[in-house]
C-alpha cells in the first residue's frame, strides 16, 4: 500500500460500545503499515448511553483531526440510530457499515411512554434516509455475529473486518488481524478473530455488487 | 494504545493519544515527580501516568486540586527534580494563585505543565483562552498541533525551563488533548530516583514586598531572553507559499487552515507558531513583510491577531490582518475544516469551490426522525437512586438546589430538571451561603466526594462558621467518577489503590469541623432514604447528607475482578400494570417497553443489577433473573 493512499472514517456509536478500541487497533495497524494516520475523538462526557463518535484519517494528506462535511469514504455505525448523527461527514455514495442494532434512548423511551406512543424509531426508517445519500450500506447483525463468534463483546471486531472486505481501506487483513491479535487478551483471540472473519464475510456479502470488495478466503 | 509503546527504551513509531504522546515526551525527559487533579481533556496524562507507576520509579500522586498539584511539582522541582503538573483550563483558574508567584520566584529543575483548553465547552463551563495566562504571568507557553509535536515540546519545555528557571506552559486544546495519531518515540534514558539533600540544590523562593519588586525586574529580564530563544525557536515554522497573501495560525488551527487551502486550491505563505508567548515579534513581522494580507486562524480570542496588528505597527508595515475583528471568524466554538475554508473565502472574497450549508442543510432534513440522546446516568449509577429520593423528599416545599461539577450535574436534563444554578467546583456551598440569608427556602446544594475535597471545604466551614440553614449532599461513589473513575482522598483503601495512602472519611470532617445534622446513607435505600433527607432539610443550622455507592462503571470493574456476578433484572410481564413509573421518573438506559402490550422491559446487555427500579416499581414487578418477582399492593 502507497503512502498517497488516503481514506477518512467516521466510527460512531453509543458509549460503552468499544469504539476506542476499536480505533486503537485500526490506528496499531496504520503504525505496522508505515502510514500516517490521525484521529479526532470526544472523551470525558462520553458516560455510557451516550453519543459518542472519532474521526479517523488515514493518509499523509489530511492534517486535520475532523473530517469535512462530505469527505468521509465511509460511516461505521456500531448503533443504527448514530449513522444518522453524523450523516454530514459522508460523501455521496460512501460506504455505510451499520448495525442492525437500535438501541433507544431513554429520553424517547419516556416521551413516547408519556405521549402514550409505541413508535419507537425502527432501523428501516433510519435505513430509508440513509439511502438519501448512499445505496452502499451494509447492514449489519453485528450482536448475533459476535454472539456467533462466542463472546457479545467482540461486536466492535466484526466491524473491523467488514471494513477489511473494501478495497479501498488501505490496510489489508491481515495487518488488521495482527493488530486485534496485539490488542485483545491472548484467551479471546480465537473468539475475536471469528468476530473478524465473519463481519468480513457479512460486509462482503451485502457490498460486493456495488462496491469493489477484496475476496479472501475464510477457513 | 497499549503500555508496551510507552515503556518501550528505543525509538520507535507508535499510534498515540497526545495526551500520551506527552506523558511518553516527559518520560523521555527523565520527569521524577508527577502530580495532577483529573479534568477532560487531560485526564488520560493522569491516567497513564498512574497505569506506568510500577513501571518506573517516579512519585505520583492525585492531588486533591490544581493549586496543590501544581504547589507540588514546584516544591519537587525547587528540590533538584524534573516535575510535571496537567490540569484543564479551568484548573488553572484554581492553581493560578501560586502560578503567578511562582514566575516571581522561579524555580530550579525543569517544571511543566500542561494546561488545556476547551473550546466549544465540550466538558467545561467556559470557553476560556489560557494563552492570556502566559503574558500576564510572564510565564512562557508552548502550543502543539499534534501528538508527534506534543509528545517533543513536552520534551523540550523540561530544557527550557531548567535553563531559564521559569515553569514552562504546554497550553493544548480539546481536540489536540484528543487527537491520536503516528508518533515517532525517542531513546528512553531513565536515571535512578535518588533523593536529595536541600542543603545542596535549594535556593530562595521568597516573593512579598521588596523581593516582589526586584524579582519583577529579573522576572521581565527573563522574559526578554526567552523571547530572544524562541525567535529562533524550531516551533514556528514558516511554509513558504505563493503570492502576497499569508496565513498566520496555531495550534488545531494549522490544520484546519492547511486542509481548507487544499480545498480552496491556494497556496499562500503560513506561519504555524509554536510558542504564544513570548511571541517571536521579529519572526512575525519578516513573515508579514512584503504581504497585503494576512489571515489569522486561531480559536476563541483574537490573540495572535491583535498581537501581530500591533507588531505590523510596530514595524510599520502595510499589511491588512484579518480574522475576528472583521468578522471573518468567530470567537464562539471550536473550528472546523469548513468552518476555516469558509472564514478563508469571506476574508479574501473568495466563493467556497463546496456548498458546506447545503450538505449540512440536506443532512438535518434527513434527521428530523432522530431522537436526541444526551447524556444520563449510567445503568445502575447510584445518583439516579440518591435524586429520586431527594424529588419524593422535596414534594411540597419550597426548595433551591445548588448543583456543583461532577456527573450529578446532569440532574440539570430531564426526567430531573432539578438545578437552579452551576458555576464551578465548590461552587454550590459559596452559592448556597448567599441565598440561605435572604431566601424564604429551603437551601440545598450537592457536591461529589472528590468535589468535596477539591474545593467544597472551605464553604463548608464558612456555613458552620456563620450557621447558615444549608443542606449538603455528597454523592460519595468512592472515585472522581466523570473523569474516569480516578482515585483520590476519600477512596476506601482496598480498591486497587498504590500502598501506603491512607482514607479520609467524609463523615469524620463534617463531624469534626462541627457539622450539626451528618446523616450517611445507601444511595441504593431510596424508600428509607426519603425520610433520611426530610429529616436533614428540617434541621435548622448545616446539616450534611453522605449518599454513599461505588460509581456503577468502578463497581463492575471491582465486581469483574473480585468474580462477584452481576446479576441482571427482569419484568414479570404478568403482573406489570404499565404505569412506567420505571421510565418516566427514571431514565434507566436499561429500560424499554414493547410495541404490542406496552409492558415495560428491561435490556439485559445494558441492566447493572442496581435493583432500585425493583423497589420504585409501585406493582413489585421486578426481580432479579431467577427469582420470582415480589408482587405489591399498590398504596392508596
Amino acid at each position: 500500500m502507497s503512502q498517497d493512499s488516503s481514506f477518512d472514517l467516521v466510527i460512531c456509536g453509543v458509549g460503552g460500545q468499544g469504539i476506542v478500541l476499536l480505533s486503537n487497533i485500526i490506528g496499531r495497524g496504520c503504525a505496522k503499515a508505515d502510514l500516517e494516520a490521525r484521529t479526532g475523538e470526544l472523551h470525558g462526557l462520553s458516560q455510557r448511553s451516550g453519543t459518542i463518535y472519532i474521526h479517523m484519517r488515514i493518509g499523509k494528506d489530511n492534517l486535520s483531526p475532523l473530517i469535512p462535511y462530505g469527505e468521509a469514504d465511509a460511516l461505521i455505525s456500531l448503533e443504527a440510530v448514530e449513522a444518522l448523527r453524523y450523516l454530514e461527514y459522508l460523501k455521496d455514495d460512501g460506504v455505510i457499515i451499520l448495525n442492525k442494532r437500535v438501541i433507544n434512548p431513554p429520553i424517547e423511551v419516556a416521551q413516547l411512554s408519556k405521549e402514550k406512543r409505541t413508535d419507537f424509531i425502527k432501523f428501516d426508517e433510519i435505513k430509508e434516509k440513509l439511502n438519501v445519500i448512499t445505496q452502499n450500506i451494509a447492514p449489519l447483525p453485528a450482536l448475533d455475529l459476535a454472539k456467533e463468534a462466542g463472546n457479545p463483546l467482540t461486536e466492535n471486531v466484526v466491524f473491523i473486518g467488514a471494513l477489511s472486505a473494501l478495497k479501498s481501506f488501505p490496510l489489508d487483513a491481515e495487518v488488521l488481524k495482527e493488530s486485534v491479535a496485539e490488542s485483545v487478551p491472548k484467551k479471546a483471540l480465537d473468539v475475536n478473530l471469528k468476530a473478524f472473519d465473519l463481519g468480513y464475510k457479512a460486509a462482503y456479502d451485502s457490498l460486493c455488487q456495488t462496491v469493489e470488495c477484496v475476496e479472501r478466503k475464510i477457513d | 494504545m497499549a503500555k508496551e509503546y510507552l515503556v518501550n527504551k528505543d525509538p520507535k513509531k507508535a499510534f498515540m493519544m497526545s495526551n500520551e504522546a506527552m506523558v511518553r515526551g516527559a518520560l523521555e525527559a527523565d520527569v521524577k515527580v508527577i502530580s495532577c487533579y483529573p479534568g477532560a481533556p487531560t485526564s488520560e496524562i493522569l491516567d497513564t501516568f498512574f497505569l506506568l507507576r510500577n513501571e518506573f520509579d517516579y512519585k505520583f500522586t492525585t492531588a486533591t486540586n490544581e493549586k496543590v498539584a501544581l504547589e507540588t511539582v514546584a516544591g519537587a522541582s525547587m528540590s533538584g527534580f524534573r516535575a510535571l503538573t496537567s490540569m484543564k483550563s479551568v484548573g488553572l483558574n484554581v492553581a493560578s494563585d501560586a502560578f503567578f508567584s511562582l514566575a516571581y520566584t522561579g524555580i530550579n529543575a525543569g517544571c511543566v505543565m500542561i494546561v488545556a483548553d476547551d473550546p466549544h465547552c465540550h466538558s467545561s463551563q467556559s470557553e476560556e483562552d489560557g494563552r492570556f495566562f502566559g503574558p500576564n504571568a510572564y510565564i512562557p507557553m508552548l502550543e502543539p498541533s499534534n501528538p508527534k509535536e506534543a509528545r517533543k515540546m513536552v520534551k523540550t519545555a523540561f530544557e527550557i525551563s531548567e535553563r531559564h528557571k521559569s515553569i514552562v506552559v504546554i497550553r493544548t486544546t480539546t481536540r489536540v488533548n484528543h487527537q491520536s495519531g503516528i508518533v515517532e518515540t525517542e531513546a528512553l534514558n531513565r536515571t535512578p530516583f535518588v533523593k536529595a539533600k536541600w542543603s545542596e540544590v535549594g535556593e530562595n523562593y521568597f516573593t512579598v514586598g521588596e523581593t516582589a519588586r526586584q524579582n519583577k525586574f529579573k522576572l521581565l529580564e527573563k522574559v526578554k531572553n526567552i523571547q530572544i530563544e524562541f525567535e529562533d525557536s524550531p516551533f514556528n515554522v514558516i511554509s513558504e507559499g505563493e503570492g502576497d497573501i499569508g496565513i498566520l495560525t496555531s495550534g488545531v488551527g494549522y490544520c484546519y487552515a492547511k486542509d481548507a487551502c487544499k480545498i480552496l486550491k491556494i497556496n499562500p505563505k503560513i506561519l504555524k507558531i509554536g510558542t504564544p508567548f513570548p511571541l517571536p515579534e521579529k519572526k512575525i513581522a519578516d513573515f508579514m513583510k512584503g504581504l497585503s494580507k494576512v489571515v489569522v486562524i486561531e480559536e476563541l480570542s483574537p490573540y495572535l491577531e491583535h498581537n501581530a496588528k500591533r507588531i505590523a505597527k510596530d514595524f510599520e508595515l502595510d499589511v491588512t490582518i484579518l480574522g475576528k475583528d472583521a468578522g471573518h471568524f468567530s470567537e464562539a466554538m471550536e473550528y472546523n475544516v469548513p468552518i476555516v475554508v469558509m472564514g478563508i473565502s469571506s476574508a479574501l472574497g473568495i466563493k467556497s469551490p463546496i456548498d458546506y450549508d447545503g450538505i449540512l442543510k440536506r443532512a438535518n432534513d434527513l434527521k428530523t426522525i432522530l431522537p436526541e440522546r444526551m447524556p444520563c446516568f449510567c445503568a445502575g449509577c447510584p445518583h439516579r437512586a440518591t435524586f429520586w429520593a431527594i424529588k419524593q423528599a422535596v414534594r411540597g416545599r419550597n426548595v433551591v438546589f445548588n448543583n456543583d461539577i461532577g456527573c450529578y450535574s446532569m440532574a440539570f436534563f430531564p426526567p430531573l430538571n432539578m438545578t437552579m444554578s452551576l458555576l464551578c467546583m465548590g461552587s454550590s456551598l459559596g452559592l448556597s451561603a448567599g441565598m440561605s440569608q435572604v431566601l424564604e427556602d429551603d437551601v440545598m446544594c450537592v457536591v461529589g466526594d472528590s468535589t468535596f475535597f477539591h474545593a467544597a471545604l472551605p464553604g463548608l466551614v464558612n456555613s458552620v462558621y456563620h450557621n447558615l440553614n444549608i443542606t449538603l449532599f455528597v454523592l460519595d461513589n468512592e472515585v472522581t467518577a466523570m473523569t474516569g473513575q480516578q482515585f483520590h482522598a476519600g477512596t476506601p483503601e482496598d480498591r486497587g489503590m498504590p500502598e501506603g495512602k491512607k482514607r479520609i472519611i467524609i463523615e469524620d470532617v463534617c463531624r469534626g469541623i462541627g457539622v450539626g445534622h451528618v446523616a450517611i446513607m445507601d444511595s441504593y435505600d431510596v424508600k428509607n432514604n426519603v425520610d433520611i433527607i426530610k429529616e436533614a432539610l428540617d434541621f435548622k443550622g448545616p446539616s450534611v447528607v453522605i449518599s454513599r455507592r461505588s460509581c456503577a462503571l468502578h463497581g463492575d470493574r471491582i465486581k469483574r475482578r473480585t468474580g462477584v456476578p452481576i446479576v441482571q433484572n427482569e419484568v414479570d410481564k404478568s403482573i406489570c400494570k404499565k404505569p412506567h413509573t420505571c421510565i418516566k421518573d427514571f431514565y434507566c438506559p436499561s429500560f424499554r417497553f414493547d410495541s404490542d402490550d406496552r409492558a415495560a422491559r428491561i435490556l439485559p446487555e445494558i441492566c447493572d443489577g442496581c435493583g432500585v427500579c425493583a423497589k420504585i416499581c409501585p406493582f413489585g414487578t421486578i426481580h432479579p433473573i431467577g427469582e420470582e418477582a415480589p408482587g405489591r399492593e399498590v398504596k392508596q
